[in-house]
């Protein structure tokens, strides 16, 4: 716990605080979420993902079928090393998200419903370090997440598939070591995308004490964005929603990549970071014990 | 309190920063920009300039918004500001053009010998020698040569003006603006067609029809740079496990030919008002559609015309017309068509002409 890593000298006339370091406490805070069976269960399914995937496009493959239909799914068959890139676009619209929230969920409105969030408020760590270390194993399991799918996608797709190099919707193939390099990119996209959505869950984490609450209402937040960019009428503000970013990962497979919707996209996941920071850290100042 | 105070700052401050992030990604660059000043040219300056430019070495993205009412088939419908394609040309004939559909990609590359053509969503690619080049899906794609060659056939029947200057991707532009003679009968205003000050590379082209502010057809550069091109983006190696098949022009031609030949197309008028009749074979109006949804079964073409179309009837006899902002058309039930940027009754004119 946190709270137990904060050290009190006290002296006769002064109270010094020394704080513990910040690399232990943060180790701490990840042992404590990865720990949780559930994350641990959540991580191994999403890992699973690629590989399913891998085998149906593989059966598919096999049985002589085209892939009609998704434009990206035709590409990935005998295209190994797109796999990782195809599963993470379609787990970001909703698997992603969902893992985001349920970290999130447990960060702060988890501990407070167990009651130790209490403990950690009023020991003498600042509110501000304490939302810092919650957010950062948030943002790292998150980020482990997917790693872990861009891994398991490129065995699977090198395995199953095949293809030593990567073949592009312009229909270039680059070599393997760029081919490693997109799947990066791709990582650190969706990574952003979902530390996005995960500071947005974070901020209402600080309002409530349900984490069910926090899935519900980020989930909520996800479905509405879909509803609202679907209809014609309200183009306009299509560029504001989180789900517009989403899309952009399409891009990555071009070549050459057109990288102006990956920044803004980018910069609108650091706006809802903003946002969502912003909002858990005030909530977390007037919050007491 | 003084907590209660800093949290409310801090919670203000961020969300603002950050909703003004947000406002400032959506909004287009240089959207509030005042015109930039330029020196005065003529029309017919401005458009010799235009005729007589090369196009340079230079990348940019186009994209188009159709605001029609209508779909166009292939391209994206709606006023989002999608991303239709990427061109890429060097200068000296060669180019690339990356057009988009959903996640998947068309490119055709013109290496200076041959041009391919390669379809991602069944990894295809078709291979035109030199003179088989494939025109008319490069002129769609391509703002400049469709913006050249409207200049050279409309300047007859319309007042051709310079109208001010605007920034279209980032770049200074004149304003030439096309707008159809009194006598025209037609739905079009006008034709705007922003080019480049510098290069004269028509940058933006836009339909306005009679009684709308918003063009209805807006296609145009939302980047364009000019400077050398890396080598690599005018070369197309068709990929291991891609079909590859020789684009045979002269027989589609033959084909084309002959259905141009049954389907009798005869052009009534000249001008704004110009009217494209044909007929249509009558197994076609009855023939049994195969419906994209799940429910329900084939229709056949004249039931789609009754939903999409109004009926009318005259002295040509009984027909569909479905009018969008810019056009009309109009189906008789004997199979003749007439299509214009033209009212219902220039239309029925046209049919009557015969």
């Amino acid at each position: 716990m946190t709270a137990q890593a904060a050290e009190l000298v006290g002296g006769t006339d002064t109270l010094v605080v020394r704080r513990a370091p910040l690399g232990r406490v943060l180790r701490s805070e990840l042992r404590m979420v990865l720990r949780r069976p559930r994350t641990l269960v959540g991580l191994g399914l999403l890992g699973l993902v690629p590989v399913v995937m891998g085998i149906g496009i593989a059966i598919a493959t096999a049985s002589g079928e085209t892939g009609e239909g998704d434009a990206m799914a035709a590409l990935v068959m005998g295209n190994g090393m797109l796999l990782p890139i195809f599963a993470l676009s379609v787990a970001v619209v909703m698997l992603l998200p969902l893992t985001g929230a349920m970290l999130a969920a447990d960060a702060l409105a988890g501990e407070s419903s167990h009651g130790t969030l209490r403990g950690m408020l009023m020991a003498p760590v600042g509110r501000g370090r304490l939302l810092a270390v919650k957010a950062f194993g948030v943002a790292s399991v998150t980020l482990l997440a997917v790693v872990l799918m861009a891994v398991t996608g490129m065995i699977t797709g090198v395995l199953l598939l095949g293809g030593d190099g990567m073949l592009t919707a312009s229909g270039t193939s680059l070599p393997f070591g760029e081919a490693l390099g997109r799947v990066a990119i791709t990582v650190v996209y969706v990574a952003l995308q979902v530390w996005a959505l995960a500071a947005v869950a974070l901020a209402v984490s600080a309002f409530t004490d349900h984490p069910l609450i926090v899935v519900v209402v980020t989930l909520g937040l996800v479905i509405v964005s879909g509803v609202l960019s679907a209809i014609p009428a309200l183009d306009w503000i299509d560029p504001v929603l989180v789900t517009t970013s989403w899309e952009a990962v399409g891009e990555i497979v071009r070549d050459p990549i057109s990288w102006s919707p990956l920044i803004d996209g980018a910069l609108r996941a650091a706006c809802y970071m903003l946002i969502g920071g912003s909002i858990a850290y005030s909530r977390m100042l007037t919050r007491d014990g | 309190m003084d907590r209660k105070r800093t949290a409310l700052t801090v919670a203000a401050a961020g969300t603002a920063a950050g909703v003004v992030g947000l406002i400032l990604i959506a909004s287009p660059a240089g959207a509030n920009e005042a015109p930039p000043t330029l020196p005065p040219v003529s029309a017919e300056a401005l458009v010799q300039s235009v005729i007589d430019a090369k196009t340079p070495a230079l990348a940019g993205a186009v994209e188009l918004r159709n605001n029609i009412g209508l779909p166009i088939p292939g391209l994206p419908q709606g006023s989002s500001d999608d991303e239709l394609a990427r061109v890429y040309a060097d200068g000296q004939g060669r180019g690339r053009i990356a057009l988009r559909q959903g996640g998947g990609e068309r490119t055709f590359v013109q290496d200076g010998t041959t041009t391919w053509l390669w379809n991602s969503s069944d990894k295809s690619v078709t291979k035109f020698t030199s003179e088989a080049k494939d025109h008319s899906e490069e002129k769609l794609a391509d703002p400049a040569t469709v913006a050249r060659d409207l200049v050279e056939l409309i300047k007859k029947d319309s007042t051709v003006t310079v109208d001010g200057t605007a920034r279209v991707a980032d770049r200074a532009a004149y304003q030439l603006v096309l707008t159809p003679k009194p006598t025209e009968r037609t739905l079009l205003r006008e034709i705007r067609i922003a080019i480049d000050s510098e290069t004269r590379v028509p940058l933006r082209l836009e339909v306005l029809a009679n009684g709308q502010s918003d063009p209805a057809l807006r296609i145009g550069f939302t980047e364009f740079s000019t400077g050398a091109q890396d080598p690599a983006l005018f070369t197309f190696t068709p990929p291991a496990g891609a079909k590859v098949t020789e684009g045979k022009q002269e027989k589609s031609s033959e084909d084309k030919g002959e259905l141009l030949k049954s389907a009798d197309l005869k052009v009534v008028g000249e001008g704004w008002d110009v009217v494209a009749t044909g007929k249509v074979p009558a197994a076609l109006l009855s023939a049994q559609i195969p419906q994209s949804g799940e429910r329900g079964g084939p229709v056949d073409a004249t039931s789609i015309l009754k939903k999409l179309g109004k009926e009318v009837s005259g002295s040509f006899g009984t027909g569909y017309v479905i009018s969008t902002k810019v056009g009309t058309a109009l189906v008789t039930t004997d199979g003749r068509v007439a299509v214009g940027a033209v009212p219902q009754q220039v239309l029925i004119d046209a049919l009557g002409q015969k």
